[in-house]
């Protein structure tokens, strides 16, 4: 239907979703001030998205650095895919990581804790 | 004072150890620009990357809640001030300090909220940052600095320090001080 270009800042990731394919990119850091004038952007895709049948939803994380606003917004992300998940929809996340700063993997995997849909946290060197 | 001493600041600035300082009125970019100069910085230190992430991000929570602060209390632009300090110890650690002039009952509950946060292990840290992150976000934002303070307690090696001294006119200064 539609897809989803945001370009990234210093402060904010570059984001695009692609409607046809069925995948959310997220890469680079997130610290805005107010991270929900971002993110409602990208809420607002994915329940579109899945409202709209139930054609599978693979999230392609490359995120860092997240600040707490930011960690908020990507749990109400994960909250909407649960939801999904829960309902019978298939979805699924990857979230990729510089093996060199396992701190990002942590951040990854206190999410995944909350999450019952496929999480998959991928090393890169 | 018309005759600042700029050597004996530079002095104490070195005894100290001091990497960055900043006083004035903090806006959105200059929070974006010191933080990039922050990054340079550690990195030109060689630290970790997960350290100096971790130093960056107790820099970013302190400095954006000064700012959530002075918003939500309807300060001016030019009244968002704040007071930033980040040093690096000989024994490799950091030490992010920012202060900012609050409301004395705001800083009295702050000061109380981050003590009761230092005595608190990393496993009831976490647990304490799910529960926060649950809560709804209006909450959140009438006592403020929620879930930052605890994340900032999470990244830190050592409790968190706060103090609060009066200024006058029922407003007092308050700073918080993280060694990462």
């Amino acid at each position: 239907m539609s897809n989803l270009t945001i370009s990234g800042s210093q402060s904010t990731p570059a984001i695009s979703g692609d409607w046809e394919a069925g995948v959310l990119t997220m890469t680079g850091d997130s610290y805005p001030e107010n991270s929900f004038d971002l993110f409602n952007q990208v809420i607002d895709w994915v329940e579109r998205f899945l409202a709209d049948g139930k054609r599978p939803l693979s999230l392609e994380l490359h995120l860092l650095y997240l600040n707490t606003s930011s960690v908020r917004a990507i749990m109400d992300v994960f909250d909407l895919l649960e939801d999904a998940h829960a309902a019978g929809h298939p979805v699924a996340v990857n979230w990729h990581y510089d093996r060199r700063n396992e701190r990002v993997a942590e951040l990854a995997e206190e999410f995944r804790e909350d999450c019952t849909f496929p999480f998959a946290i991928v090393a890169h060197d | 004072m018309d005759s600042t001493d700029l050597f004996a600041m530079r002095e104490s600035f070195n005894r100290d150890r001091i990497m960055l300082c900043f006083n004035g009125p903090i806006s959105r970019s200059l929070i974006e620009e010191i933080g990039n100069a922050l990054r340079n910085y550690l990195q030109a230190e060689h630290v970790q990357p997960s350290a100096a992430m971790d130093v960056f991000g107790a820099y970013i929570e302190m400095t954006q809640n000064i700012r959530h602060y002075a918003s939500s209390h309807g300060y001016a632009e030019h009244e968002a001030t704040a007071t930033v300090i980040v040093a690096n110890k000989e024994d490799g650690r950091h030490v992010v300090s920012a202060g900012n002039v609050v409301e004395t009952a705001d800083g009295q509950a702050l000061v109380a909220r981050i003590n009761a946060l230092a005595s608190l292990d990393k496993a009831q840290l976490k647990a304490s940052y799910k529960e926060q992150l649950r809560k709804p976000r209006d909450a959140d934002a009438s006592s403020g600095a929620g879930l930052g303070l605890i994340d900032i307690a999470r990244k830190a090696s050592e409790p968190l320090a706060a103090s609060l001294r009066e200024t006058g006119s029922g407003r007092a200064f308050f700073s918080l001080r993280a060694v990462i």
